[in-house]
C-alpha cells in the first residue's frame, strides 16, 4: 500500500464520452492499476444501449480505508476526464462542483440532432470559455488529435487516461499502466498503447 | 487473493466455487455476464438457452438430476420464465437451483422497472439480494445451500448497479467437485397432476414457516447499531448509497429480501427512535413491515421510480425536493444512442420509413431505428410482441389493413419468441409482412451466439436453423431473402409483399459490423465532394454518424461554389468513422458522394 494520501477520501473520479470511445476500458484501466496499490475501488458504469453512440459515464470511488457505494452523490466530483467536449458540460451540470478538475478532449463528436442539422453544437470557444468560468481548473487536451499522429483515434481514451494520472493525485507511472494494460490488450499493442499513455501524461503541466 | 470484479463476474466466480456445474440463460443487460464468465471456467456446462422459460426448464431438469444448477436472466425474463417458475416451486428441485433475476431501476436498457422481489412473495420462493461483488460471490454460495436444504428454487436478485459495477472481492478455493447426478424417479414430487400438486401445494407453505425461522438466523440479516435515533432498513445497493450519507445510523441490512425475518424487525425497530425504509421501487419491505404493526417512513418520502444514489437518499430524508446548486450552463444537444456506422439496420428502415405502414417492432438495436430520421418502427413492447401484434393489427383492421402492417423483429429475438407467433400468422390466414433483421447475432447485448449462427455459448460448430426453410415449414409460403444494403431491391420486394394476399416473411441480411470477421473486412471510406454537393440533405436523412450538415455561413472558406438559389451549405463524411456501407451513395443524386481514393 502506497503512503501517499488522497487529497479527499473518497476520491471522486468520472470519466465520460461517447459510446465506443472506450470510456469502459479507461475506468477499468485505471481502477485495476489502483487496487494493485492498496485502494479500494469501486467503479460504477453505465451499459446498455447508450454504448452505440450514446452519452456514457464511468465512476470511480477510490479510497484508502473503505469501500465506496459505485456512485458519486451529486456536485461531489474531484476529477472529471471528459472523452469529448460537451459530455464535460453533461456531467458538470450533475456532479460538478468550482473546485473539481476538469480535463477535456477537444474533438466534438456530433451527435445526431446535430448532425440532421435541428440542435446547435455549442463552439469550441464557447464551450472553453464555459468550463473555465465555472471550473477554473480545466485543462484542454488534444487528445483525438494526438491518437491519430499515433495512427490510432482510438487511443484518446488512453492519452485521457495518462492526464488523469499526470495530474499527480495517484501514486501509479507508466510502468504501473504497462503492467495493467498488458492484461488486457494484445502484445503487439501494449508499446502504442503505453506511448499514448506517456503522451497523456506529458500534457498535464507538473 | 484479491480481485476487482462486477457483480456479474463475481456471481459467477461464487457459482464455479460453490459447485455449481450447470449453467442456463438468455442474454439479457444487466445479465449477461454471468453466463459468459461462467462458461470459461474448467469442468462446467453452459448454454445459451433459445429465450428464458427453456433455460428455467433446462435448470429445472439439471437439478432434478441432481446437479447445482444457475438459470440466469434479466428481469423480464423471469416473465417469459413464470410459467415452469410458479410449479418448480411445487416440485422442489432436488439438486440447488438458482435463478438469478437482474433487475434494471431507471431502464437503463429494458421496456420497464418492474420490481421482481414481487416474484418471491408471489411463487413462494426465497430470495436474497447482494449489495457489491463481494456478497455477489457469496451470496450465490448460501443461495445453493438454502436451495439444498429446504428443498426449494431460490432467487439471487440484483439491479444494474449490483451487477455492473466493479469492486473489490476475494477469492476462494473452489469446492471438490463430487458428482451427485443420476436418475431419480418420485412422482408425487415430479408430476404435478392436480391430486400431486395439491398435496405439494400443502409442502409449500410448510416450506415457508421454515424459511421464516431460517431468516430470523441468517447471518445476512444484520444488525449494525451505531447511533439509537435513526434506524434505516434496506437490503441491496441501496444500502451503499445510504452509508455513504449517513455512516453513524443504525441499520438493519436484510440479505434475504423475501420471506423477512419479522422477530429481527421488531428487535431493531425497539431499539431506533425513528425508522426509515430504504428501497428503490416497490414498497416490498415497508407494506411487509407495517403488517407486523411496526411505523416507517419510506415511500412517503422516497421515490417510486428510478434507482437511487446517495444524493437522492440525501435529499428525500432531509425533506428537500431537488438540489439548490445549480449551476448555469450553455445548452447542449441531446446525444441518443444511434444505430453504428455501416450497420445493417439503417437501409432496412430507411426504407421502411417511407412506406406508408405501421411497423410493428421488436427488442434489438433496430429498435433505435424508431428515432427520427429514420422513423422506421412504430412500436415495441416485449420480446417476439411484433409478429403477433402485426397479425392481430392488420385481423382487426380487415381491408383498411392490407398492405399496410408490417412486424420487424431480430434474429435473435425471432427465435427467442417469433417462430409461435409466426406459425399463427401462417394458421390464421394472415395479411401482414413479417420482416426478420438477420444480423447474424444477439447484437444488443453485446454479440451472443444462438441456433441461427451455428455456434455454441463455447463458439463451437452447432446445427444452424435455416430461417428460410423454417418459414417454409411453418406455412408461409411467399419467403424472400434480401440485402439491406441494396435499398432499391429492398423496397422492390417489401412493396411487392405488401401488395400479396397472405403472410409474407422477408429475411433482411445483414452481418452486424460489430462482428469480428466484419470488422476485420477493409471497406474503403466515402467522401463527398464538396463541388458537386447540392446540399439537398438526403443523405442525411439516414442518420449515420459521420454524415455531418455544415453551414455556409459557419465556414470560413466559402470557396464552394453554391449548385442551388437556396443552397444552405453541403453534407459532409467523417472519413475517420465512414464504413463504407455505400447507403449513401445510393441516395445521392448529385453523385457527390465517391470512395476515398489512394491513401487518404
Amino acid at each position: 500500500m502506497s503512503d501517499k494520501r488522497l487529497p479527499h477520501d473518497p476520491y471522486n473520479v468520472i470519466i465520460t464520452g461517447v459510446g465506443g470511445q472506450g470510456n469502459v476500458l479507461a475506468s477499468r484501466v485505471l481502477g485495476s492499476m489502483l487496487v494493485d496499490k492498496g485502494f479500494f475501488v469501486t467503479i460504477g458504469e453505465t451499459f446498455g444501449p447508450s454504448q452505440r453512440g450514446g452519452s456514457v459515464m464511468s465512476h470511480l470511488r477510490i479510497s484508502k480505508t473503505s469501500v465506496w457505494s459505485p456512485q458519486i452523490p451529486g456536485f461531489r466530483a474531484h476529477i472529471i476526464a471528459s472523452l469529448e467536449p460537451i459530455e464535460a458540460i453533461r456531467v458538470l451540470a450533475l456532479y460538478g462542483n468550482p473546485e473539481a478538475t476538469i480535463l477535456c478532449n477537444t474533438r466534438p463528436i456530433y451527435p445526431v440532432p446535430v448532425i440532421r442539422g435541428e440542435e446547435e453544437y455549442p463552439s469550441m470557444e464557447t464551450i472553453r470559455k464555459e468550463l473555465r468560468s465555472l471550473v477554473p481548473d480545466t485543462l484542454f487536451i488534444d487528445a483525438t488529435e494526438e491518437a491519430q499522429k499515433l495512427g490510432s483515434p482510438i487511443l484518446a481514451n488512453i492519452i485521457m487516461l495518462g492526464a488523469v494520472c499526470g495530474t499527480g493525485v495517484f501514486p501509479v507511472d507508466r510502468h504501473d499502466f504497462r503492467h495493467t494494460i498488458s492484461e488486457r490488450v494484445k502484445k503487439d499493442q501494449v508499446d502504442i498503447n503505453v506511448s499514448a499513455f506517456d503522451i497523456g501524461t506529458g500534457l498535464v503541466p507538473a | 487473493m484479491k480481485v476487482f470484479m462486477s457483480g456479474n463476474e463475481a456471481i459467477a466466480r461464487g457459482a464455479y466455487e460453490c459447485g455449481v456445474t450447470f449453467a442456463s440463460g438468455y442474454p439479457g443487460t444487466p445479465s449477461t455476464e454471468v453466463i459468459e464468465e461462467f462458461s470459461k471456467y474448467d469442468g462446467v456446462y453452459a448454454e445459451w438457452s433459445p429465450n428464458e422459460k427453456v433455460a428455467m426448464e433446462v435448470g429445472i431438469g439439471a437439478a432434478l438430476a441432481g446437479a447445482r444448477a444457475l438459470v440466469v436472466m434479466k428481469h423480464v425474463g423471469v416473465n417469459v420464465a413464470a410459467d415452469p417458475l410458479f410449479t418448480v416451486s411445487y416440485t422442489g428441485t432436488n439438486g440447488g437451483l438458482v435463478i438469478m433475476t437482474a433487475d434494471d431501476p431507471s431502464m437503463h436498457s429494458s421496456q420497464n422497472e418492474q420490481d421482481n422481489r414481487n416474484y418471491a412473495r408471489f411463487a413462494k420462493i426465497p430470495m436474497l439480494e447482494p449489495s457489491d461483488s463481494q456478497e455477489a460471490k457469496d451470496y450465490i454460495g448460501l443461495a445453493f445451500d438454502i436451495s439444498e436444504a429446504f428443498d426449494t428454487p431460490v432467487f439471487l436478485r440484483t439491479t444494474t448497479r449490483v451487477s455492473h459495477s466493479k469492486s473489490i472481492v476475494k477469492l476462494g478455493e473452489p469446492a471438490p467437485r463430487e458428482d451427485r447426478t443420476e436418475i431419480r424417479y418420485n412422482p408425487d414430487k415430479y408430476v404435478m397432476v392436480p391430486a400431486k400438486a395439491r398435496a405439494r401445494r400443502v409442502e409449500v407453505e410448510k416450506r415457508m414457516i421454515r424459511l421464516k425461522e431460517y431468516a430470523e438466523t441468517f447471518s445476512e440479516n444484520r444488525i449494525e447499531m451505531n447511533d439509537p435515533d435513526t434506524g434505516i432498513i434496506t437490503a441491496g445497493m441501496t444500502y451503499n448509497y445510504a452509508k455513504d450519507i449517513y455512516p453513524d445510523y443504525s441499520y438493519l441490512k436484510l440479505g434475504m429480501v423475501y420471506p423477512l425475518p419479522a422477530e429481527l424487525i421488531k428487535e431493531f425497530a425497539s431499539k431506533v427512535k425513528k425508522l426509515f425504509v430504504i428501497e428503490e421501487l416497490d414498497p416490498f419491505l415497508e407494506e411487509q413491515i407495517r403488517s407486523l404493526g411496526i411505523e416507517v417512513t419510506g415511500k412517503i418520502i422516497f421515490p417510486y421510480t428510478n434507482e437511487f444514489d446517495p444524493g437522492i437518499i440525501e435529499a428525500a430524508m432531509a425533506g428537500s425536493s431537488s438540489e439548490s446548486r445549480q449551476f448555469s450552463l450553455p445548452p447542449i444537444p441531446a446525444r441518443p444512442p444511434n444505430l453504428c456506422p455501416g450497420c445493417p439496420h439503417r437501409g432496412l428502415f430507411y426504407v421502411l420509413g417511407k412506406f406508408d405502414c405501421f411497423v410493428t417492432g421488436d427488442i434489438g438495436c433496430y429498435t433505435l431505428s424508431f428515432m427520427k430520421p429514420l422513423e422506421g418502427l412504430d412500436s415495441c413492447v416485449c420480446m417476439g410482441a411484433s409478429i403477433g401484434m402485426a397479425h392481430g393489427m392488420s385481423k382487426a383492421l380487415k381491408e383498411k389493413g392490407k398492405g399496410r402492417v408490417v412486424a420487424v423483429i431480430g434474429d435473435s429475438t425471432f427465435i427467442h419468441s417469433g417462430i409461435t407467433s409466426l406459425l399463427n400468422l401462417a394458421y390464421n390466414k394472415s395479411h401482414a409482412v413479417v420482416i426478420i433483421c438477420d444480423n447474424r447475432t444477439t447484437a444488443m447485448t453485446g454479440m451472443q451466439e444462438h441456433p441461427a449462427t451455428g455456434y455454441t455459448l463455447q463458439g463451437d460448430i452447432a446445427a444452424q436453423l435455416d430461417l428460410v426453410e423454417l418459414g417454409k415449414t411453418l406455412g408461409i409460403r411467399n419467403v424472400h431473402v434480401v440485402d439491406p444494403f441494396d435499398m432499391k431491391t429492398t423496397r422492390k420486394i417489401i412493396k411487392e409483399e405488401l401488395s400479396t394476399e397472405g403472410p409474407s416473411l422477408i429475411i433482411s441480411q445483414g452481418p452486424c459490423v460489430l462482428l469480428k470477421k466484419e470488422r476485420k473486412r477493409k471497406k474503403k471510406p466515402l467522401m463527398i465532394d464538396t463541388e458537386k454537393c447540392t446540399g439537398c440533405k438526403l443523405c442525411l436523412g439516414l442518420g449515420c454518424p459521420p454524415i455531418a450538415w455544415k453551414r455556409f455561413e459557419d465556414m470560413k472558406d466559402i470557396t464552394i461554389p453554391k449548385k442551388r438559389k437556396n443552397q444552405e451549405g453541403i453534407a459532409v463524411i467523417d472519413t475517420a468513422l465512414c464504413n463504407g456501407c455505400n447507403l449513401c451513395l445510393q441516395l445521392c443524386k448529385a453523385g457527390a458522394i465517391m470512395e476515398v481514393s489512394g491513401n487518404e
